[in-house]
């Protein structure tokens, strides 16, 4: 039963590794699509080398962004940040109508091309969601559960870790989940802004007219965004699995 | 008794913004295009005057609400900060103006001024004081303040003194095409949100018909929503130019490989997801208690969905669009990389040229069209909001 849910997230990713690996297998294809290119597979950088690059940029910015929205968020529902919290919700909300190209595009300016300003954008632009939804999850639980809990004699630290942040979990993950699905979009959007990652070949396949480069890079980010959409769902599940047996609730 | 609710968030955000207006340069002058531009912090910037009119508002933003004012004179404060905070965010332009008649001379018709990191500071900053003094404030009030603002600013920029202002300068540079540009973006973002409307209403009735269709509907959509927009957009292109190439009829009616079609199909596809997902809510979700009621009183089946399904579900299909067209506005830009045009054109022509004012002039803009979609929608969905709350 438990290795189950992880079939599909593992089924993916050996989609995806292979393909990434064997993507010049199916040259004879892509030379029947693209018949007067002598080039029909995308030869400037290994294809295994711009996934981990595109990998890397959105585990990095990923894990930056929860990790601050997830103190962010915890800070502004104690008792002594509540003036922020207001506010905080506030610029998570207006923050998110930005679309995330025009974060991108402006982070140039400020910081000039390549992978540094990608990754600040895609960690500013990753923050919203995961606050919001921190805030949510923190905000929602019902107010009887924690005075009970202080009934109990808990300290305000055994409330945050073992009952309000728990209870959130799943709302926080959500947050997390869109985050990241958003990061993986954008981080390919960032090879226009000199940022090293699956999108390169589609960029150079649309400035040279190659669509066989554009079908390579294209069906490597679709096949990544698959799975790693796959896993935060098998995770959900656990967490649902592992919700229903301990009934803390 | 001290000013509830504000009376640490604005201090901090004043101070802060102080810091960053005095460590962070101001303004630059760029001599022409795409050199680089040389910096001033705020006092050469913009003369004793201006810079102190800032720094002692922003001073002032600190000090007043932390002091522990007595009841009556609370409310004169609370003003005076609301006034003070308008003032300094409506004064921005004229300090932009002031830093070009100081520091660009008539001998350099190339140069422009580029607004610096401490400008945007102050802008990012002063427009958070603005949320925070607003808040608490009606619709009426937050509408009045926006209009006093930009009516300000939109003064200033038509007395020419920004003229200077590098994207203001871009802008001029290229005025007709900007009203192509974005007559292309809306034609396209609004239209593919249009389609996906009429296709998710009928899709979500079918679905209340047709239960055993939820499942692969949803998981179709969901699917979709999954894909990368730039993967989304790669891969249409080579089925649409495969058919292009072997129909005429889709090559006269301007269908090809790359352009509006790939860039169409895409937008429509994503936003099918929030769309069907509010549309099919809107219609099922109705508390069930109110449609008994509505029986008792001897309502028709045709009574019913005007008076009481129809009034409850459009706030939540008009959210559906909201969020629908927030995407779309945002994607389009993007989809300026298969040659859809756009906003999106400025953008990746100036990254192409490291021409940083028509990235502004693209992103901007689309920021813009966001936030006035975000603004017109919440708006409506409130306004045809006909019972406060739906408690279930």
């Amino acid at each position: 039963m438990m290795w189950r849910a992880w079939l599909r997230p593992l089924t993916w990713l050996a989609v995806l590794l292979l393909a990434t690996v064997g993507m010049s297998w199916l040259a004879p294809l892509f030379h029947w699509l693209q018949p007067d290119t002598r080039t029909v597979v995308y030869n400037r950088q290994d294809f295994l080398y711009l996934l981990w690059l595109h990998v890397e940029l959105v585990f990095a910015s990923g894990l930056a962004a929860a990790l601050t929205a997830m103190i962010a968020g915890i800070l502004v529902t104690r008792p002594g940040g509540r003036d922020f919290l207001p506010l905080a919700s506030q610029i998570a909300s207006i923050g998110q109508t930005f679309p995330p190209v025009a974060v991108l595009a402006l982070s140039v300016p400020a910081l000039g091309f390549g992978a540094a300003p990608t990754l600040v954008a895609l960690g500013l632009y990753g923050l919203l969601p995961v606050l919001r939804n921190t805030l949510v999850g923190l905000d929602g639980i019902s107010p009887t559960v924690l005075e009970a809990a202080k009934g109990m004699g808990m300290s305000p630290w055994q409330i945050l870790f073992r009952i309000e942040l728990p209870l959130a979990s799943r709302v926080i993950l959500a947050g997390v989940r869109t985050s990241v699905t958003i990061n993986i979009a954008t981080a390919a959007i960032g090879s226009t802004i000199g940022a090293r990652t699956l999108g390169d070949p589609i960029i150079a396949g649309l400035i040279n007219g190659n669509t066989a480069f554009v079908l390579q890079g294209a069906i490597l980010i679709g096949l990544l965004a698959l799975t790693t959409d796959s896993l935060f769902e098998a995770i959900q599940r656990r967490l649902d699995v592992r919700r229903g047996q301990s009934s803390v609730v | 008794m001290r000013l509830r609710g504000f009376h640490r968030v604005i201090p901090v955000l004043a101070g802060l913004a102080l810091i960053l207006v005095w460590a962070l340069d101001f303004a630059g002058v760029q001599p022409n295009r795409i050199v680089p531009a040389t910096g001033f912090p705020l006092l050469s910037a913009i003369g004793g005057g201006l810079s102190a009119f800032y720094l002692v508002g922003l001073a002032l933003l600190i000090i007043l609400p932390s002091l522990p004012w007595r009841m009556p004179v609370v409310k004169t404060i609370r003003t005076v900060i609301d006034v003070l905070a308008i003032l300094l965010l409506a004064g921005l332009p004229l300090s932009l103006a002031h830093f070009s008649r100081l520091h660009l001379s008539p001998d350099q018709p190339f140069a422009r001024v580029e607004v610096g990191a401490g400008f945007w500071c102050l802008l990012f900053f002063l427009l958070l004081i603005m949320i925070e003094v607003l808040r608490d404030k009606g619709t009426w009030r937050r509408l009045m303040t926006a209009a006093v603002v930009l009516v300000v600013w939109f003064y200033d920029v038509r007395t020419g003194a920004l003229d200077a202002l590098s994207l203001i300068r871009e802008y001029h540079n290229r005025s007709d095409q900007f009203a192509t540009v974005l007559e292309q973006h809306l034609a396209l973002s609004l239209g593919s949100v249009g389609v996906s409307l009429v296709v998710s209403f009928f899709l979500a009735v079918a679905m209340t018909r047709r239960p055993r269709w939820q499942r692969p509907v949803f998981a179709l959509v969901n699917f979709v929503q999954t894909i990368p927009s730039l993967a989304l957009f790669g891969l249409l292109i080579a089925p649409l130019s495969y058919l292009s190439a072997h129909s005429t009829l889709l090559r006269d009616l301007g269908i090809r490989g790359i352009g509006w079609a790939p860039a169409a199909l895409a937008l429509v596809a994503y936003s099918l997801l929030p769309m069907v997902r509010n549309t099919f809510v809107a219609l099922t979700e109705i508390p069930a208690d109110l449609l008994e009621a509505g029986r008792g009183m001897g309502m028709s089946e045709s009574q019913l969905f005007r008076q009481i399904k129809w009034p409850l579900a459009l706030p939540v299909i008009i959210e559906g669009v909201r969020v629908t067209t927030i995407q779309a506005i945002g994607l389009t830009a993007v989809a300026a990389l298969i040659g859809a045009g756009g906003l999106g054109t400025f953008i990746f022509q100036g990254l192409g040229q490291a021409a940083m004012d028509l990235v502004l002039l693209g992103a901007l803009p689309t920021i813009g069209l966001a936030l006035l979609a975000d603004l017109l929608f919440s708006w409506l969905a409130r306004h045809w909001r006909v019972i406060p709350e739906i408690t279930s």
